[in-house]
């Protein structure tokens, strides 16, 4: 930065040679090899790594692609079942420090998904100082103490990953202990892909969260399957929205066991707005059970969110500060849009649930 | 078409056959290579070839227009239109945003209520590179390094895919004269390819990937639950990632373009080795420091002006070097920050070689110090970068002096051999790697296709699942 190149008196001109070659003493090759070496690579990796292509393709939204994918992996991955190939692969990916069966996760853009080691609390019948009845109406959420912190799980896909990370900024730390559970590319829809009723019983054995923060249902403008992979309810039967909410009130009434509460998050409107009938038959969803559960709460973000007019914005307006609160792909929210959001979730959990408002500071 | 991925091995492999196919004929050879280009580039979003086609069109017809110029001031003048309009869609597509809120939340503060349309801008991927390289394509013209191309090498210029999202920012006289050369398809530097690709792949979903969920991501989430150690490995850990996850997507786009016979720019050359933030700036992002220098630095009056102009043109330099980064303050104060530093350190110098500041002595021990202080210095700095706002940033920086005390569960053995494995890249020898490359191009190509299909499974294995984007995207 700080030298400067003599000044040029000449054109630039292109260097004798301007393309790649081997240097000295390094062999190259004809371009037919390279495109053998290229293609073993490739082949022999695809095999090694089939069981986890087959994982990812199964992730895959309903479509040509997913199809695709799966009627090449399938066979395949059989094969290498029978003849011990995936065992082997399996093996060695353990030797390297990743649980070929470890449940999905990952990152994205922007905010990453960060999934938390389930604490293990003493195994008390009624942990949350709630009843050990099943309950009727709304009861409080425990008042925490620096020893006895509050437990608050986020659950759902990678709207709750992005919430889950900003929770930790919002909750004070004294108070309260945040347990991220957001898994990208989830839903209700795909048991068979990951298997949230199941994840569901596990974190409340495991954790039993005093209140649990929920947000999905981006991904699950598609057919219902079994977690054995089978369709259940197909996508636009009528059958489908009684389906989707067995599913939701299922979820809820696990999470309020034993005394838990339930805020659900309703899922903002997005850019494109051909997604809004469905999201917005959702929210219906999400709604009704929180209305007819005790315990479960819903939280509206689609007026919260969305332009005077009703229609999409990508900013808030706090009086006249403005702020950025979407990000790029108009269905996330940006760093300061998950806090914000945080931010009104903790004070209405102490509206719905009276939680106390020195757990997040306000 | 993200890189690591089997869409990005599809895509490469059609477009390797395609390539050394139709190399005799080069005509048909560039309409297929922008034509693949720009299937890379709209895999992503359609709509923005038509920004990508815009841009090109736009600095061409600025090339044209400062060529035809004679009368230095009119050819100036010319050129600096060409330049404006260049930039102007980078301008809207990055900084729109970010002006109309500070426009309008500074306008409320002191009573006026600007009400600018809040349109929510999506920024193109790699828009940035493609415009820099733009407009060193107009400037080049405009100083007589660079003759007028023809529209087809200005269009696969700016679009050649290797380059397209994150770099290299590749000068005009560096890539268009290899578009009219036949390349040799008979000597392909298939190792030294290879060697750049598995390297940036280890170096990215390996070493990059982990240290960012184990300890980067949580520590700069919220600074104030972590230790000061934790602080610390964590502000260290990102120097680590953000090095070994660019300079590694840099090394696939080398690799890739040596594949196809093409020769790009180096981008990094161990940064974190300097043994001051002026060296480290010739050692990380390359390219753009040269950028930097080149087309703004240097036309500000570099150093020729005197020690105060020389001064404030660095800052000005640093300053949109980090704005150029993103649309956010705590960019600009990294930014202003290596300003700092190296206004500094442009004053030590012209002490030194005045006489009134002694030179230190040249022993290894020093050399040591003078490295370990300008990491420091770089770490610090990083801290901003990463941050998403100078609060947290300053939180961060603030758990360092003050966290200690605290269990630091994040900081465990994994993650120290991560950042020293990532740090010690740095520090080892080229001579027993070139060995090995050496050995291996002697293989015949069924060992080495296995070979690289074994290293390619442990590297993925060894990464997280999925696939996370590459820093420098954003940008």
């Amino acid at each position: 930065m700080a030298t400067e190149p003599k000044p040029r008196t000449q054109p630039r001109g292109a260097p004798e040679d301007p393309t790649d070659r081997p240097p000295a003493g390094r062999a190259g090759m004809p371009a037919g090899r390279v495109l053998v070496v290229t293609l073993i690579c490739l082949l022999v990796w695809a095999v090694l790594y089939g069981p986890e292509l087959k994982r990812s393709s199964e992730a895959q939204p309903d479509g040509t692609r997913r199809t695709l994918s799966l009627a090449i992996l399938s066979p395949l991955v059989w094969i290498e079942d029978r003849i011990g190939v995936t065992a082997t692969v399996n093996a060695a990916s353990r030797a390297l420090g990743r649980d070929p069966d470890a449940a999905v996760g990952g990152s994205v853009g922007g905010i990453p998904v960060d999934i938390d080691q389930l604490p293990t609390v003493s195994p008390e019948p009624t942990p949350s100082g709630g009843p050990s009845h099943p309950v009727v109406v709304d009861t409080p959420v425990r008042e925490p103490t620096p020893s006895d912190q509050l437990r608050v799980a986020v659950v759902g896909d990678s709207l709750a990953a992005g919430i889950g990370y900003f929770a930790e900024r919002v909750f004070r730390p004294a108070f309260v202990n945040v347990i991220k559970q957001g898994r990208i590319s989830t839903g209700l829809s795909r048991p068979d892909y990951f298997d949230w009723q199941a994840q569901m019983r596990y974190i409340m054995q495991k954790a039993r969260p005093d209140l649990t923060i929920v947000m999905l249902g981006e991904n699950d403008q598609q057919s219902l399957r079994l977690p054995n992979g089978q369709v259940d309810t197909a996508i636009g039967t009528p059958q489908w929205r009684l389906g989707y909410r067995d599913r939701v009130t299922q979820l809820a009434k696990t999470a309020t066991q034993d005394g838990g509460h339930v805020i659900w998050i309703g899922l903002p409107n997005s850019s494109d707005t051909r997604r809004w009938p469905f999201v917005g038959s959702e929210n219906q969803v999400y709604r009704a059970v929180a209305n007819e559960l005790p315990n479960v709460e819903y939280f509206d973000t689609w007026d919260a969110f969305a332009a005077k007019d009703g229609g999409y914005t990508a900013y808030y307006r706090n009086g006249n500060h403005v702020t950025l609160v979407r990000a790029d792909d108009g269905v996330h929210f940006n760093s300061d849009g998950y806090t914000i959001l945080m931010q009104q979730v903790a004070g209405f959990a102490t509206s719905a649930f009276r939680l106390d408002p020195k757990t997040y500071g306000s | 078409v993200l890189f690591p991925t089997t869409d990005f091995a599809i895509f490469f492999c059609l477009v390797f056959l395609g390539h050394w196919w139709l190399n005799h004929n080069r005509r048909l050879w560039k309409i297929f290579m922008i034509g693949a280009s720009y299937v890379f580039y709209g895999w992503w979003n359609w709509r923005y070839v038509f920004l990508l086609a815009g841009v090109s069109a736009i600095a061409q017809l600025a090339g044209l227009a400062v060529s035809r110029q004679e009368d230095p001031r009119r050819r100036m003048r010319v050129m600096a239109i060409g330049v404006a309009a260049t930039i102007a869609p980078l301008l809207y597509f990055k900084y729109y945003g970010f002006f109309t809120v500070n426009a309008a939340n500074a306008g409320s503060a002191i009573g006026l209520h600007i009400a600018p349309p809040l349109i929510q801008v999506v920024l193109p991927i790699g828009v940035s590179f493609y415009t820099f390289m733009a407009i060193a394509y107009v400037v080049d013209i405009y100083r007589r390094h660079f003759e007028v191309a023809s529209w087809s090498d200005v269009f696969l210029y700016l679009s050649f895919f290797p380059h397209l999202v994150a770099g290299p920012i590749v000068r005009p006289n560096e890539l268009i004269p290899q578009l009219d050369v036949r390349h040799d398809p008979r000597n392909i530097d298939v190792v030294g390819a290879g060697w750049l690709i598995m390297g940036g792949l280890f170096k990215k979903i390996v070493i990059a990937n982990y240290l960012a969920t184990a300890i980067v991501d949580p520590v700069f989430g919220d600074p104030s639950r972590h230790s000061g150690l934790e602080a610390v490995v964590g502000i260290v850990a990102y120097a680590v990632q953000i090095y070994c996850d660019f300079s590694g997507y840099t090394d696939i786009a080398i690799g890739v373009a040596k594949l196809l016979g093409f020769r790009f720019p180096q981008n990094f050359d161990r940064p974190y080795s300097a043994r001051s933030v002026q060296e480290f700036w010739r050692r990380w992002h390359i390219t753009l420091s040269r950028w930097l220098r080149d087309y703004l630095y240097i036309p500000l009056g570099g150093n020729r002006r005197g020690t105060g102009r020389t001064y404030v043109n660095l800052m000005i330099t640093m300053l949109l070097g980090g704005l150029w980064h993103g649309a956010a303050w705590h960019f600009v104060v990294w930014g202003g920050l290596h300003g700092v530093y190296l206004a500094v350190g442009h004053w030590k110098q012209s002490k030194r070689e005045a006489g009134l500041l002694a030179e230190p002595p040249d022993t290894p021990l020093i050399a040591w110090m003078q490295r370990l202080t300008t990491f420091v210095l770089v770490c610090i700095a990083w801290t901003l970068f990463r941050a998403d706002s100078v609060a947290t940033a300053l939180t961060l920086l603030g758990r360092t002096i003050t966290g200690w005390g605290l269990p630091s569960p994040l900081v465990t053995l994994p993650v120290l051999l991560a950042i020293g494995v990532g740090l010690a890249t740095q520090f080892t020898p080229h001579r027993p790697a070139e060995r090995i490359k050496a050995g291996l191009s002697r293989m015949n190509p069924v060992a080495l296709g296995l070979t690289a299909a074994v290293v390619l499974f442990v590297i993925t294995t060894l990464g997280p699942r999925g696939v996370a984007p590459f820093i420098y995207f954003q940008f």
